[in-house]
């Protein structure tokens, strides 16, 4: 049983993949898109080695996690609200669904509307796009749901506010003014706006936990927040919390095709500086060129 | 229940190995459907969830004004301006161009709305960022531990290095600042306060003749340029930093993606 396994482990991670590779190169009958191949090894690479730390956090292999303080953060700060008797603010970005952030932000939201019910405090999530609110609305009940208090969600908690960006900021900061909540989570796609958010919640006192993958917004959360989830924390986030071994798997697995990244940015400086030395004449940054013709 | 959750996943699993196939399949019809027909379904989608939203924004004001909830006095400002853009971008023009039209005439009470008064306060929620970026700085720029005082020195560099003032700092004060920082660097080291100010005004004289010497006051080396430094900062330690989270975030959007079209993370549809 354990050799039949072996096989199938070998065809689905590496049999497989070179077929695809070397079908992609052959490009029959100009199926494939020319140009793109770096692009489809990387995305190829990077789905097979997920897969694969999935396969074995669900043969049940254990993994190290390292611990993230903002995550282990967020269930302190929905116990704080709880014991200040103050509500706790989720505000789930200004992009729309159509934005991965969006998605991971709503993603988040649910295990924070689970613990939420779990504690009995207040949820507080005000939308910036219809579209959202109603994802939020849907996530946030089936979260009270499952942990056995739906009597406890408010449909009116989760609501819309405007689309416009400082008109929603101004909308968020009235509400965070007016309610003093005593945890407030940015989990989503952020621009300008955030440091806006986040300096007003500092000054109503609220333990702040932001997340985003608005990389230029990064350091407005880093000097206004007690916590954040930098890069790639953002979206393990919801692996993290739900602590489901699949989805521990593929974190592991993103951190494989991680490590890759720095083998391969190693190699290319090696070689930079050996072509710099005139030893070798090799063009390494065409190898990692996209360039599609069709 | 099926449409509700196994359709939704169905849906949710098929449209994104569409649109994964799309950047790689040679196929004309699939790179429409995930170029134009996607995006124009979820224009639809999202133009009945607009016309939803504006539902439950009038709802849940005009429920708090009813019902005198806390601070319904804020809801009568947020429905009157609703109901206000609503009657000037449907209902009155004031302009000679028919309705539609009107909302670019300039002469339209409509534009006059959005000019008037939808622009200033806006400029003005940006304007307060100013104040907001002060008040953050100072925060961040506190000298607590070894980074913040590298944030603090690369901040005034950066600051400098931006302004036209920048280029006119003269090469001897570049150096003076230099030798500051090392000094501050090391000055809880030092105890006695006489040999720290004598190895201070000591270092300074002999770095200062050191630069006459090698002809620095004629010849500028970059590291004693504010401008030339403020570029380096940008393009060396704050790229290669940015760089780093963005192959971060690069990667944690390919496996939450991947999770998500292989149907394994289904939380988003409420599972």
């Amino acid at each position: 049983m354990k050799k039949i396994n072996i096989y199938k482990d070998f065809i689905l991670f590496f049999t497989f993949p070179v077929i695809l590779i070397i079908l992609y190169f052959i490009n029959p009958s100009q199926l494939f898109v020319t140009g793109n191949q770096t692009s489809f090894i990387a995305i190829l690479i990077s789905c097979v080695t997920f897969e694969f730390f999935i396969r074995k956090a669900k043969n049940g292999e254990n993994f190290y996690m390292r611990p993230i303080p903002a995550m282990q953060a967020m269930e302190e700060a929905v116990g704080r609200a709880t014991e200040m008797g103050s509500s706790v603010l989720f505000v789930p970005g200004i992009s729309g669904l159509d934005e991965i952030d969006t998605i991971s932000g709503v993603i988040i939201l649910g295990h924070v509307a689970g613990m939420v019910a779990e504690y009995e405090a207040d949820l507080h999530v005000p939308c910036c796009v219809p579209i959202v609110m109603e994802a939020a609305k849907e996530s946030c009940k089936e979260a009270y749901l499952k942990k056995g208090r739906p009597d406890l969600y408010n449909d009116s908690k989760i609501h819309y506010v405007t689309d416009d960006q400082f008109a929603y900021a101004a909308g968020v900061n009235g509400i965070m003014l007016r309610e003093k909540p005593a945890a407030v989570f940015y989990q989503g796609k952020f621009y300008a706006e955030s440091l806006l958010l986040a300096e007003t919640g500092s000054s109503v006192g609220a333990i702040q936990i932001a997340g985003t993958g608005s990389s230029s917004q990064i350091p407005f959360f880093v000097t206004s927040c007690d916590y954040v989830l930098i890069g790639e924390e953002f979206y393990a986030a919801s692996a993290y919390l739900s602590g489901s071994p699949e989805m521990i798997g593929s974190i592991k697995g993103q951190d494989y095709v991680k490590l890759l990244c720095m083998v391969l940015i190693g190699f290319v400086v090696l070689v930079s500086f050996f072509n710099f030395l005139n030893i070798t004449q090799l063009d390494i940054s065409s190898f990692f060129k996209i360039n599609i013709s069709n | 229940m099926f449409i509700k959750r196994q359709l939704a996943i169905v849906v949710m699993i098929s449209m994104g190995f569409l649109a994964l196939a799309g950047q790689f399949i040679n196929s004309d019809n699939l790179r429409e459907f995930t170029d134009k027909d996607a995006p124009q379904w979820y224009m639809i989608i999202a133009a009945f969830a607009a016309f939803l939203g504006c539902i439950n924004l009038l709802q849940l004001h005009s429920t708090k004004v009813i019902r005198r909830k806390k601070d319904w006095q804020y809801s009568i400002f947020t429905l009157v301006g609703f109901l206000l853009m609503i009657f000037f971008g449907f209902l009155y023009n004031g302009s000679t161009v028919g309705l539609g039209p009107h909302l670019k005439n300039e002469f339209s009470a409509f534009y006059w709305m959005y000019n008037y008064v939808y622009l200033p306060l806006s400029s003005t929620m940006f304007a307060l960022l100013a104040f907001f970026v002060a008040s953050a700085s100072y925060r961040a720029f506190r000298i607590r531990n070894f980074e913040a005082t590298l944030l603090l020195i690369s901040g005034v560099l950066l600051m400098l290095g931006r302004v036209p003032i920048g280029a006119l700092i003269p090469w001897w004060t570049v150096i003076i600042i230099y030798v500051s920082i090392l000094f501050a660097l090391f000055a809880s080291k030092i105890k006695n306060k006489q040999v720290f100010f004598y190895s201070y005004f000591g270092a300074n004289i002999f770095i200062l003749i050191l630069g006459f010497l090698l002809g620095w006051h004629v010849n500028l080396p970059s590291f004693l340029s504010i401008p030339l430094i403020q570029e380096w900062i940008m393009a060396v330690p704050a790229t290669a930093g940015s760089r780093a989270i963005m192959i971060g975030i690069a990667l944690g959007v390919v496996a939450q993606s991947f999770r998500i079209i292989t149907g394994r993370e289904r939380s988003i549809l409420g599972d």
